[in-house]
C-alpha cells in the first residue's frame, strides 16, 4: 500500500482500536482493585484518552455523563496550568464541579502521556468517591446552600510530581474523609488505572509513532462527525422544545424546578439552549455549563450512533447557545451536588423534544433515578459503611417493541448489586426484589415495569437518604397515544403505624435494628395506543401475571380468559371491546 | 495383547464442530495417526458419529477409549431448542432470574435489550424459606409449599425444573431437600439444584447456570444415551469420555447430570492438545490461537499451566465453573469484510460461514472475505483448496473485492485484500493483548501455537504484531482440536464459596473446608475407576485486599496443609506477589480476606507418545508463485508439507501446503520441521 491517504484507512482504524482498548484496560483495572462497591459491582466512573486540546479519543463503558466530561475537564486544566506545567509522571487530581464536571464526589486522576519526551494524550479517570468530606456522608448532599458545603475541593493539583508522591495531600485527604479505608483504596485502583492507560497509548506511539496516531485521531474524529452529521442531516430543520419540573431543589419546597432543552436543527448542526430553564437555585440539583452540556451529548451520541466507540467526533455537531446563571447553566457557588436528577431530566428532555420530529427513533418517557443510600458514619454505632443501592426502573415503550428494566439512561452500564453480595457486606437484608408491573405505562409497546427492593435493616445506627424525584411532573410521559408510567415510591416503616411515604429527594431518616423500608422504581411510558396492542402480547402479561385480566380488558380492550391453567385471548369479545372503543 | 492382534492400545478422538465432525485415532502401538472428516448434520449425529468412526482402520469394538468434544449442549442454547423448564426460588425473588444485573453495557443505546429469561414469568414459582449469608436459617423449608409449587410448575408443562434458593452457597440442605421433594414427586421430571451445580454467590450468575443446565439436560441425557447403546451395539463397552470446558474428561453418565460442563469442549480440546504439545516441546509459556472459519479462540498457558476463569457467558447468560479461560472474537476465514458508516474498513464479526461462503467459494457469497484476501494475495492456491476437494474462484474473489471494498475506497483490489487482512490481523493482536497484557503479561516472553483451519494463514502475521518471536504448526493443525482431547485427564472440581478474614484463628478451618471439598471431588472421581495414589489433588485459595471485591487466584500446595508449614504466609506471599505483577502496588501487611476455596481432583490418564516424523528426503519446492507481502508481489517458494523432511529449513517468503490449511512463512521467517512434524516458524530478523 502507498501514499499517505491510503494508509490512513487501516491504520486509523488501528489506531481507534487502540485508544478504545486502552481504555477498557484502564477500566478493568479500576474494577478489579477498587474497593468501594460502586466502583466494582455498580461501576460509577468514566475513563478514556484525551488530547492535549481535549479531544476524546478512547473511551470505556461507564456513567456517560463523565465521559461527556473528561474531555472539559483536560481543557480546563491546560487553560489553568499550561502545557508547559505537565511533566512525565505526574498525576493530577481535579473535583471542582465547575472545572470538571459533575459533582464533587466525582474525583478526577489524570495522568499526561509522553513520547520521546512530547506530551501526546492524558489518561484521565473519573470516578465516585466514597466520601469526599461534605456536610453528607457519601457526598450526594440533598440540602447544601453552596459548594462549600459539599466536600474538600482539589483545583488541578499535583498529588504525583515527576514520579515523587505529595504525601502531604494524600494525608489531607486521608483526614477529611469519612471512609479513609475505601477512598485511599479507589485512590490506589485510580492511580493503577491510569498509569495503564499511559503504557497503552505509549506502545501505540511507539510502535505507529505520536504524529502518525494524532493524524490516525484527527482522520477519525473527521469521519465521525461527517456520519454523524449525515444523521442530524435526515432530522428535519426546526426547533423542537421539550420541558419538565423536578418537585423540589432540596431545600425550597413547594417550588418546583423548571429544566427545559430546545433543539435547534440546521441543517447538519444541531444547537442546544436551555432558555425557560429556572434560575440558578438555593438547592443542589444546577448543573455547571460543562455538565449540562454532557448531557446533551449523551443525548444526541443516543440519537445519532449510540454503539460506536465514542470519540470528540461525536459532538463536533453540537453547537450551545446558553445563557449564564440558569439552574443548567449555574456559576460557582452555587450548589450542585445531587445534580443527578437534572442530568437525567436533561437527557430525557433531548429526547421527547427529538421524538416530535423523528419518532421512529424515539423511545416513549423513562425513569428518573431512583435509589437509597444506608450507612453507619460514627464508629461509636458500629462499623462505619456506606451503601448505594440504585435501583434500575422502566425505560419508555420503543418504536416497535416494550420498554425493559434497566439503570437510567445516562447513568450508564451500572448493574445492580447481587442480594447475596449485599447481605454478605452490610447489615440488612433484602426480603424482596420483584418486579412492580403496575408502574408500567400502558400502550400498543408498553413501558418497562418497575422493581420492587424491601430492606431490613438488622443493626443499630443507621442513615438512610432516599432519591426519588418527578414524583409530581412524572418523567414516563406517554408518547403516540400511549399512557404515562407511574413515579418512584418509597415508604419507611411500611404498615406500620409510623408508616412514611417519601415525596421529597431531600429525605433522610435514622433506622434501627429491625425496621424496614421497601422502595418502587418508577414506570416507563407507553407508546402507541393501549388498544392496539396485539393481543397475544396482552395474554402473555396476563400469563406472567404483570396484569390482571380486568385491566387487560378495561386498558387494552382484550379479554382474556382462563381453562384450569390455560390462559387465552377470546377473540370474539376482544374484536368487540376493541370495535366499541373505536366508536 | 488380544488374541486379534490388532490395534490393541488405539484412542479414538472424535470432536463434533459447526460443519464437520473431526476424527483422530491414534495408534500407540505403531504410532499411526489418522484423522478422517464427516458432515455434522445436528439432525443425525449419532448416525453421522458412528459413520466416521466406521471409516477408521479399527474395529470399533476393538478402541481402547473414545474420547469425544460435543457441541450438544451449546447449540441447544445458542438455537434455543431446549426443554420447558420450571423455576422454583425464594419467596419473593422469582423475578431474579429476569431482571438479571440491570446494567446497561451499551451505555448510549437507547433500545437496549437485556437478554430474554429462558424462563417465563409463569413458569418460575415461589416457596417460603431463607437462608442468610452466614448459613443460619432464617426461616425453615415450607415442604408443602415445595410440592404444591412444583406440581403447578408441571401442570404448567414443565419438562424440567430447576431449583434456585438464596445463599445456597452457604448452606445447601433447603435445596437438596426441596430437590429431594420434587424427584419424589415427579419422578418423569429432570431436577438440578444449583448447589448440586456450584457452591458459589451471586443469585443471579448461579440461577442463569442452573437453568441453563437443566434446559439441555434432558436432551443431552437422551443424545449421549442413544450414543453409548450404539457404540455397545458395536461392541464399544468402555466409558465415553466427554470433553469439559474446564479442560478435563467426565464419564458419559456425569456428563448427562452436567452437561454444562461440556459448553467449551471443542476449544478446551485445543488448549489441552497445546499444553500437551508445550510439555512435550518444552515450551512454558504459550499463546495457543485457534483459527477458525467464524472465530478467533485465544487461550494462554503460563509456567506449564492453563489458565483459567470461573465465570464465562453464553449468549449474554452467565454460568458459574471453572472454564479454560478462551477469549473468543469474530475473526476467521469467513469474515467478511465491508466500510462502516465512517467510510473505514472492517472485518467481521459477521461471517459467510460455509454457505454461501466465501465469494471464491462461488456458492454464492457476493461479499468479499478474509479467505477471499488470502486468495487474491496468491497464499491460498486456488485449485489445491482443502486438497483439491474445491475449487476457487479468483475472478469471484476479484469481482467482490472490487465492487464491495477497493472501488469505493480508491484502493487496488490487492491494497483492499492486504487491508482487509491487516484490520483482521489487529482483531487477532487485541484478542491476544487481551490475555497476556491485560494480566501483565508480555506476549514477547510466549511462543505461539497456531491451529485451526486458518492456523497456519495468520500465525506469523499476528506473531509479527505481538512481537511473539516463535510459532508452533502442529500436525494436522485443522484437527487439533480433536487431537488435544485425546490427552485429556479425568477432572473434577469443587468450590465453596466462605466470605473470611484470612488469619491464624481460621487456619483450621480454612484446611477442613479444603480437605472436605477435595473429598467430595475424589468421590466423583472415584466412579470412573480412579482411587487412592493415581490421583492428583491441587488446591486454590481466591484472596483479595480486605475490603476488594475481585479476587486472585492464589495456587496452594497440598503440603501447606499440615500444621505448622505456614499455610497463611504463603498464600499471603502469593497474593501479594500476584496483585503487584498484575497492578503494579500491593501492600504486604494489609488485612486480606478469602472469598472461594477451590479443590481439583486429576485422574490421569496415560499420555499418548507422540508419533515421530520420518520422512528423511529434503522436499523441494512443488512450484514458485508470486504472493503478495506487503510490498508488492514476490516469487515463493510453494512445499507440500507431507514431503518436508525431518529438520528440513525452508526460509521465507514460502507457503506450505497440506489437506485441510496453508501455512505462510513471510519474509524474514524461517520454518524449520521437527523430529515430531511440527513446523516451527522463527523470525530470523528484524520485521520491517
Amino acid at each position: 500500500m502507498n501514499g499517505p491517504d491510503k494508509i490512513d484507512v487501516v491504520t486509523a482504524e488501528i489506531v481507534r482500536n487502540g485508544m478504545t482498548s486502552a481504555a477498557l484496560e484502564m477500566a478493568r483495572t479500576l474494577r478489579l482493585t477498587a474497593y468501594n462497591p460502586l466502583l466494582f459491582e455498580s461501576q460509577d466512573f468514566g475513563l478514556g484518552i484525551v488530547s492535549p486540546g481535549g479531544e476524546m479519543w478512547g473511551e470505556a463503558p461507564g456513567v456517560a455523563a463523565f465521559i461527556g466530561c473528561l474531555g472539559d475537564t483536560i481543557r480546563t486544566g491546560v487553560a489553568e496550568l499550561g502545557l508547559e506545567a505537565f511533566h512525565e509522571d505526574d498525576v493530577l487530581i481535579v473535583n471542582d464541579p465547575y472545572l470538571s464536571g459533575t459533582h464533587i464526589s466525582d474525583t478526577t486522576i489524570y495522568r499526561p502521556i509522553f513520547h520521546a519526551g512530547r506530551l501526546v494524550a492524558f489518561s484521565s479517570a473519573t470516578a465516585h468517591w466514597a466520601d469526599i468530606g461534605g456536610k453528607e456522608p457519601g457526598g450526594w448532599c440533598r440540602d447544601s446552600t453552596s459548594i462549600y458545603q459539599e466536600g474538600v475541593c482539589f483545583n488541578h493539583l499535583k498529588l504525583v510530581s515527576r514520579g515523587e508522591r505529595n504525601t502531604e495531600l494524600f494525608k489531607l485527604i486521608a483526614a477529611n474523609v469519612r471512609f479513609p479505608g475505601l477512598v485511599m483504596g479507589d485512590l490506589e485502583a485510580k492511580l493503577a488505572s491510569t498509569r495503564q492507560g499511559v503504557l497503552r497509548v505509549q506502545a501505540l506511539c511507539a510502535k505507529y509513532g505520536a504524529d502518525v496516531a494524532a493524524a490516525s485521531m484527527a482522520f477519525v474524529i473527521e469521519r465521525t462527525d461527517a456520519a454523524v452529521r449525515r444523521k442530524i442531516a435526515e432530522i428535519p430543520d426546526g426547533s423542537y422544545g421539550a420541558a419538565m419540573s423536578l418537585d423540589s431543589d432540596g431545600v425550597v419546597e413547594n417550588d418546583p424546578v423548571r429544566l427545559a432543552v430546545t433543539l435547534r436543527v440546521d441543517g447538519d448542526r444541531m444547537t442546544a439552549s436551555f432558555d425557560g430553564t429556572s434560575p440558578s437555585r438555593t438547592g443542589p440539583i444546577n448543573l455547571n455549563p460543562i455538565v449540562a452540556a454532557s448531557s446533551v451529548r449523551i443525548a444526541l451520541k443516543a440519537l445519532t450512533m449510540p454503539t460506536d466507540p465514542t470519540n470528540a467526533g461525536h459532538f463536533r455537531a453540537l453547537d450551545f447557545d446558553i445563557t449564564p446563571g440558569t439552574a443548567l447553566t449555574a456559576q460557582r457557588p452555587a450548589p450542585c451536588d445531587s445534580y443527578g436528577y437534572s442530568v437525567v431530566t436533561v437527557v430525557e428532555l433531548c429526547v421527547q423534544a427529538l421524538a416530535k420530529a423523528v419518532p421512529d427513533w424515539c423511545p416513549a418517557g423513562g425513569s428518573q433515578l431512583t435509589g437509597i443510600v444506608l450507612s453507619r458514619s460514627d464508629p461509636r454505632d458500629g462499623t462505619p459503611f456506606i451503601f448505594s443501592d440504585p435501583v434500575d426502573c422502566g425505560t419508555g415503550g420503543r418504536p416497535h417493541g416494550d420498554g425493559a428494566v434497566l439503570n437510567v439512561m445516562g447513568n450508564g452500564d451500572v448493574p445492580t448489586t447481587p442480594v447475596e453480595i449485599v447481605e454478605t457486606r452490610y447489615p440488612v437484608r433484602i426480603e424482596r426484589f420483584e418486579y412492580a408491573p403496575h408502574v408500567a405505562g400502558a400502550g400498543r409497546y408498553r413501558g418497562g415495569a418497575g422493581v420492587r427492593r424491601d430492606y431490613r435493616i438488622l443493626e443499630e445506627g443507621l442513615n438512610l437518604n432516599v432519591m426519588v424525584e418527578n414524583t409530581v411532573d412524572v418523567m414516563g410521559r406517554g408518547a403516540h397515544g400511549g399512557r404515562p408510567g407511574k413515579p418512584a415510591r418509597v415508604v419507611v416503616h411500611p404498615g406500620t403505624d409510623r408508616e412514611i411515604v417519601v415525596t421529597r429527594h431531600n429525605s433522610a431518616h435514622r433506622l434501627r435494628a429491625g425496621d424496614a423500608f421497601t422502595a418502587t422504581t418508577s414506570g416507563g411510558g407507553g407508546l402507541g395506543d393501549p388498544f392496539e396492542r396485539d393481543p397475544t402480547d396482552v395474554l402473555r402479561d396476563v400469563r406472567g401475571e404483570l396484569l390482571s385480566a380486568e385491566d387487560a380488558e378495561t386498558t387494552y380492550g382484550v379479554r382474556v380468559r382462563r381453562d384450569a391453567e390455560a390462559w387465552f385471548v377470546d377473540e370474539e369479545s376482544t374484536t368487540a371491546l376493541r370495535a366499541a372503543d373505536a366508536r | 495383547m488380544p488374541a486379534s492382534g490388532k490395534t490393541p492400545r488405539t484412542r479414538v478422538a472424535v470432536d463434533v464442530g459447526g460443519t464437520f465432525i473431526d476424527f483422530v485415532m491414534l495408534d500407540e502401538a505403531s504410532g499411526e495417526l489418522v484423522i478422517e472428516k464427516q458432515p455434522s448434520t445436528s439432525a443425525k449425529l449419532v448416525e453421522e458419529f458412528l459413520a466416521g468412526l466406521g471409516r477408521l482402520p479399527v474395529d470399533i469394538g476393538e478402541i481402547e477409549r473414545i474420547f469425544h468434544g460435543t457441541t450438544v449442549a451449546i447449540n441447544t442454547i445458542l438455537q434455543e431448542r431446549g426443554v420447558a423448564v420450571g423455576l422454583i426460588t425464594t419467596d419473593g425473588f422469582r423475578d431474579v432470574l429476569a431482571l438479571a444485573r440491570g446494567g446497561r453495557p451499551e451505555i448510549y443505546n437507547l433500545f437496549y435489550e437485556p437478554v430474554r429469561s429462558l424462563v417465563p414469568r409463569e413458569m418460575r414459582a415461589e416457596v417460603r424459606e431463607r437462608v442468610a449469608g452466614d448459613g443460619t436459617v432464617v426461616e425453615p423449608l415450607d415442604e408443602a409449599g415445595v410440592l404444591a409449587a412444583a406440581d403447578l410448575l408441571v401442570r404448567r408443562g414443565a419438562e424440567a425444573i430447576a431449583i434456585g434458593f438464596l445463599h445456597s452457597y452457604a448452606n445447601q440442605a433447603h435445596e437438596q431437600r426441596a430437590a429431594e421433594l420434587v424427584r419424589a414427586a415427579h419422578p418423569g421430571i429432570a431436577v438440578t439444584a444449583s448447589s448440586e451445580l456450584i457452591t458459589e454467590w451471586r443469585e443471579y450468575e448461579r440461577t442463569s447456570t442452573t437453568v441453563l443446565n437443566t434446559y439441555v439436560q434432558p436432551g443431552f441425557q437422551r443424545y449421549i444415551g442413544d450414543l453409548v447403546r450404539n457404540l455397545r451395539a458395536h461392541g464399544y463397552d468402555r466409558p465415553v469420555a466427554l470433553m469439559q470446558s474446564n479442560g478435563g474428561v467426565i464419564a458419559e453418565h456425569a456428563a448427562a447430570r452436567k452437561p454444562i460442563r461440556t459448553l467449551e469442549s471443542g476449544p478446551a480440546g485445543g488448549v489441552i492438545g497445546a499444553a500437551a504439545l508445550a510439555a512435550r516441546l518444552g515450551h512454558p509459556d504459550v499463546i495457543c490461537a485457534d483459527v477458525g472459519g467464524t472465530s478467533y479462540d485465544v487461550a494462554l498457558i503460563e509456567g506449564g499451566q492453563i489458565l483459567e476463569r470461573s465465570e464465562t457467558a453464553v449468549a449474554g447468560r452467565p454460568i458459574l465453573g471453572p472454564t479454560i479461560d478462551i477469549v473468543s472474537i469474530g475473526a476467521g476465514g469467513g469474515s467478511i469484510a465491508w466500510i462502516d458508516h465512517r467510510g473505514v474498513l472492517q472485518v467481521g464479526p459477521r461471517s459467510a460461514g460455509a454457505h454461501p461462503g466465501p465469494a471464491a467459494f462461488g456458492l454464492g457469497g457476493a461479499e468479499p472475505t478474509v479467505t477471499d484476501a488470502h486468495l487474491l494475495l496468491g497464499r491460498l492456491d486456488p485449485q489445491r483448496f482443502l486438497g483439491s476437494r474445491m475449487q476457487l474462484s479468483l475472478d469471484a474473489a476479484a469481482a467482490a473485492m472490487r465492487s464491495r471494498i477497493a472501488e469505493p475506497l480508491g484502493l487496488s483490489v490487492e491494497e483492499a485484500a492486504a487491508g482487509t487482512l491487516a484490520i483482521a490481523e489487529t482483531s487477532m493482536t487485541y484478542a491476544i493483548r487481551a490475555v497476556t497484557v491485560e494480566r501483565g503479561l508480555d506476549p514477547r516472553d510466549f511462543v505461539m501455537y497456531s491451529y485451526g483451519g486458518g492456523g497456519g494463514l495468520f500465525a506469523a502475521a499476528v506473531a509479527g504484531h505481538c512481537e511473539v518471536g516463535k510459532v508452533v504448526i502442529p500436525r494436522a493443525p485443522a484437527n487439533f482440536s480433536a487431537w488435544g482431547i485425546l490427552s485429556s485427564d479425568y477432572r473434577e472440581d469443587a468450590v465453596l464459596t466462605r466470605v473470611m478474614a484470612l488469619e491464624e484463628s481460621r487456619r483450621a478451618e480454612i484446611v477442613t473446608i479444603l480437605t472436605s471439598l477435595a473429598g467430595q471431588a475424589a468421590d466423583q472421581v472415584a466412579q470412573y475407576g480412579f482411587t487412592g495414589d493415581s490421583l492428583i489433588t491441587t488446591y486454590q485459595l481466591d484472596v483479595r485486599y480486605a475490603g476488594q471485591d475481585a479476587t486472585i487466584p492464589v495456587p496452594v500446595e497440598p503440603g501447606w496443609l499440615d500444621s505448622g508449614a505456614g499455610l497463611l504466609s504463603r498464600v499471603r506471599e502469593g497474593f501479594v506477589h500476584a496483585h503487584r505483577q498484575l497492578y503494579g502496588h500491593g501492600a504486604m501487611d494489609a488485612d486480606l480476606e478469602l472469598v472461594h476455596c477451590r479443590a481439583r481432583l486429576v485422574g490421569p490418564v496415560t499420555a499418548p507418545d507422540w508419533p515421530l516424523w520420518t520422512n528423511e528426503v529434503t522436499a523441494q519446492p512443488r512450484e514458485i508463485r508470486k504472493v503478495y507481502f506487503g510490498q508488492g508481489p514476490v516469487d515463493t517458494a510453494i512445499y507440500e508439507r507431507d514431503a518436508l523432511a525431518v529438520g528440513q529449513s525452508v526460509p521465507g517468503p514460502a507457503v506450505v501446503e497440506e489437506w485441510t490449511t496453508t501455512t505462510v512463512v513471510p519474509p524474514g521467517w524461517l520454518l524449520e520441521v521437527d523430529e515430531l512434524g511440527n513446523m516451527i516458524i522463527t523470525r530470523s530478523e528484524e520485521q520491517p
